[in-house]
């Protein structure tokens, strides 16, 4: 690897690989946010970590490799990793449900949004961890299954087949709700 | 509702002004980084200067498919970087090979055991003491433009690996990339060839941010210098022939390989792959040595809005000078480049 090695160290100006950055913030922000979102944290939390996740991409830009991921999945990586740093600092548990609540009782809200929301997010924490980072990956990042198996170590058509299941539990809990209110 | 249509229920966009104040604290990290003296080393892009892993792959071949008899182990030659010489790859045909199976990296890489670990480049107090633990005299620029000065200085450790040969990969390499005239050799499998990477000093020049601008990490001019790397190979080596596979695999012809490869000393000389309709090259004198000079096309969009993009183009300076390699990067078309090199002391 001699040659490889040399050329690494030597010119890394050849290896220039631009990223858009307009474009990453137009496509890429609302996507790290929500999946802090659907991870369960409240606005100013996903802020927080959104704002964590973009600033350490944008220090370490410059060794970025575009052929090692996209854009995309390079910034929900470093999310998950900000997301179970943040879960391990010590901290006030604020369930999912309550948060959705908090945020979403507000009076520029509508009422009926707020009210489906809030069931949503109810439903979402009551899953398993693993349901509920998968959920997030698909849903809050846009994550393709291929992605997100590449993200977790989990085989593509077991990501699948989790998420085929979860959607189906979800949804079943969601008509049952919905036919009992 | 869908399916799952109901599960984008949670999605929203974020607060307005949300973006804007994070582009205004990533502009904040930038221009920390430029008015600190000396700025801390944020790991410059330490990546191939290829255009994609299998590139890589590419020119790993030309440095580890070298064919070994293990019974003549003692007869070792050395390696040693004298000068360099741009080759022409083509992405499209890298693709294409690796659409046809050829994954180079699992194939050399599956190879490789990495003797002592790579680290990243890690801040020195100045060139000189980088100098000491790089194991050279350090070179300064004697003169920069007007406003530029050094910013900042690393030391990094590239590491050192062992590569194993296995002759029935290599001709698997041989076999997808077409290139039947190139014949592997039984013997092959099992031998062995050590490259030491000795550490590299990186310096950083730059001028100050102007009122309302901020400049990237990697803008200015960047000095990477280090004694030459080592690889140790048995005597009877055939490189040209096992250059010429590297360069089958670039997507040179069988008689252009042939061509080229006759016409370089295998032994000195390392090739640096410049993409077809990527950048460009030269040959420049340098310091009463031959230099090759990379230039570049400018990435577009590179940095957000309300920050100063790129210059147009920036180009590499690299060649060979008492044992020891260098490398100057900086913007422009490499005219200037060429001149820092030249008051290098």
């Amino acid at each position: 690897m001699g040659g490889v090695r040399i050329l690494e160290w030597l010119s890394p100006a050849l290896a220039v690989e631009a990223v858009d950055w307009d474009q990453v913030f137009r496509e890429e922000l609302p996507r790290v946010y929500n999946y802090f979102r659907y991870r369960g944290f409240d606005r100013p939390a996903a802020e927080d970590l959104t704002s964590a996740t973009f600033e350490k991409a944008w220090r370490a830009r410059d060794r970025y490799r575009r052929d090692r991921a996209a854009v995309g999945t390079w910034l929900v990586a470093i999310a998950r990793n900000a997301a179970i740093d943040h879960l391990r600092k010590p901290r006030l548990d604020v369930p999912l449900e309550d948060t959705a609540l908090r945020d979403e009782a507000t009076p520029e809200t509508d009422a009926m949004r707020a009210a489906e929301r809030r069931r949503l997010a109810a439903l979402v924490a009551a899953l398993p961890e693993r349901e509920r980072e998968l959920l997030a990956l698909k849903y809050g990042a846009g994550a393709t299954n291929r992605a997100i198996a590449g993200l977790t170590g989990l085989g593509e058509s077991n990501v699948g087949t989790i998420l085929h299941r979860t959607i189906a539990l979800l949804r079943e809990r969601w008509d049952e709700e919905g036919g009992a209110r | 509702v869908s399916d799952d249509g109901f599960l984008s229920g949670l999605r929203e966009q974020p607060r307005p002004g949300f973006e804007r104040e994070l582009r205004g604290r990533l502009r904040e990290i930038d221009e920390r980084a430029v008015s600190g003296a000396p700025a801390p080393w944020r790991g410059r892009r330490l990546v191939p200067a290829l255009a994609g892993a299998a590139v890589v792959g590419a020119l790993a071949l030309a440095f580890t498919l070298e064919p070994v008899r293990a019974a003549a182990r003692e007869f070792l030659d050395l390696f040693r970087v004298q000068r360099f010489a741009a080759v022409r790859v083509d992405p499209e045909r890298l693709a294409a090979l690796k659409q046809s199976g050829l994954d180079l990296k699992s194939l050399v890489g599956g190879q490789v055991e990495v003797v002592v670990k790579p680290v990243e480049p890690l801040p020195v107090n100045s060139p000189e003491a980088g100098g000491v633990e790089a194991g050279i005299i350090a070179l300064q620029p004697a003169t920069l433009p007007e406003g530029f000065a050094l910013v900042g200085a690393a030391v990094g450790r590239p590491g050192e690996f062992r590569v194993r040969l296995d002759a029935g990969k290599i001709r698997s390499v041989v076999e997808i990339a077409g290139a039947d005239e190139i014949e592997v050799p039984d013997h092959w499998t099992g031998a062995t060839i050590d490259v030491a990477m000795p550490p590299v000093l990186i310096t950083r020049y730059d001028r100050p941010a102007a009122e309302g601008e901020t400049r990237p990490a990697d803008a200015g001019y960047v000095l990477v210098q280090a004694r030459s790397p080592e690889i140790e190979m048995p005597e009877g080596v055939d490189l040209p022939t096992l250059g010429r596979l590297a360069l089958r695999v670039g997507g040179l012809s069988a008689g252009e390989a042939l061509s080229f490869s006759q016409r370089i000393d295998w032994r000195s000389t390392l090739l640096v792959p410049v993409p077809l309709n990527g950048a460009d090259y030269r040959e420049v004198e340098v310091r009463g040595q031959q230099g090759l000079l990379v230039t570049s096309p400018a990435p577009s969009a590179a940095a957000p809005t309300g920050t100063r993009r790129r210059a147009s183009s920036r180009s590499v300076l690299l060649w060979s000078e008492r044992g020891n390699v260098y490398a100057l990067h900086g913007p422009g078309s490499g005219w200037q480049v060429v001149d820092i090199a030249q008051t290098l002391q």
